[in-house]
């Protein structure tokens, strides 16, 4: 399924992610003209031989959308962890392996970790990121209506 | 890596908002859906948070003088307050120490009110 198949937006609830589980694994086109509309303000066109880092938020959203079946409908994103490898040139894929890596409550809040583990064409590892993200539902809740 | 730091600001509009939600597939009601945003918690629509983290991702490759960071650099970053249209975030990077093979940075985000609305750190291999 592409991203433009897959469903825009998951009402996955907090009980249905299982910490460890692998939600799956997809591979996104880096093109030139998506690196190069990060690399300055958003969305102006701009050059690009290697990824910038903000392609790597995008490419979490679309990995996201793609094997948890949408974004999260209500979800707030509060942190991001990366840890950057090798360079990520344009004009190839990234293949992106998604998983969740922890689940908690905090101050009456619920998140949920995500991790993506990044790689090139060759299987260069480029980026380890987390993503945390404040769940729109807790601890014995259901998806709302 | 440069010593100098620029400062990095970028208006956020909803067009902004929007040609994001379009460039990453990421249409959740609270950035993009104006009526149900402002039913919400937050009044009305907020930006997507890469968006204010672009003015920090900005001055960081522009001082470390690439297009991509280099590879080791370790990344965190809170997101601490929402970004409504209509605000401009400012990054403010400073160093906080020469750490053994690596410069450890800081910056915080803020918009027009002075609020803090990012808190990152970098390591970032000498």
């Amino acid at each position: 399924m592409s991203n433009e198949e897959a469903p825009a937006l998951s009402n996955v609830t907090y009980d249905e992610l299982e910490v460890g589980a692998t939600l799956g694994t997809v591979t996104e086109p880096v093109s030139a003209e998506l690196a190069g509309s990060l690399v300055g303000a958003i969305g102006e066109p701009g050059e690009a031989a290697v990824a910038p880092p903000a392609v790597f938020p995008v490419l979490f959203l679309k990995a996201l959308r793609r094997t948890l079946g949408g974004i999260p409908n209500g979800g707030v994103l509060a942190k991001y962890e990366l840890d950057f490898g090798a360079p990520l040139k344009t004009g190839g894929e990234a293949e992106i392996k998604v998983s969740i890596a922890d689940k908690y409550v905090r101050r009456e809040r619920p998140y949920v970790v995500v991790q993506f583990d990044i790689s090139d064409g060759d299987g260069v590892q480029v980026l380890s990121g987390r993503k945390i993200i404040m769940w729109p539902t807790g601890p014995g809740e259901e998806a709302p209506k | 890596m440069s010593a100098e730091f620029p400062s990095v600001s970028e208006a956020v509009s909803q067009e902004t908002i929007d040609r994001y939600a379009d460039i990453s597939g990421d249409y959740n009601p609270i950035h993009v859906d104006l009526e149900a945003a402002a039913a919400s918690e937050f009044g009305g629509t907020i930006a997507h948070g890469p968006i204010a983290l672009q003015t920090f991702f900005r001055s960081l490759t522009e001082s470390t003088g690439g297009g991509a960071l280099p590879p080791g650099t370790k990344v965190k970053v809170t997101f601490r307050a929402p970004v409504r249209p209509g605000d401009t975030v400012r990054s403010e990077l400073r160093e906080r120490e020469d750490g053994a093979g690596a410069t450890e940075l800081s910056a915080e985000c803020v918009n027009q009110d002075g609020t803090t609305v990012i808190a990152a750190q970098a390591s970032v291999p000498s």
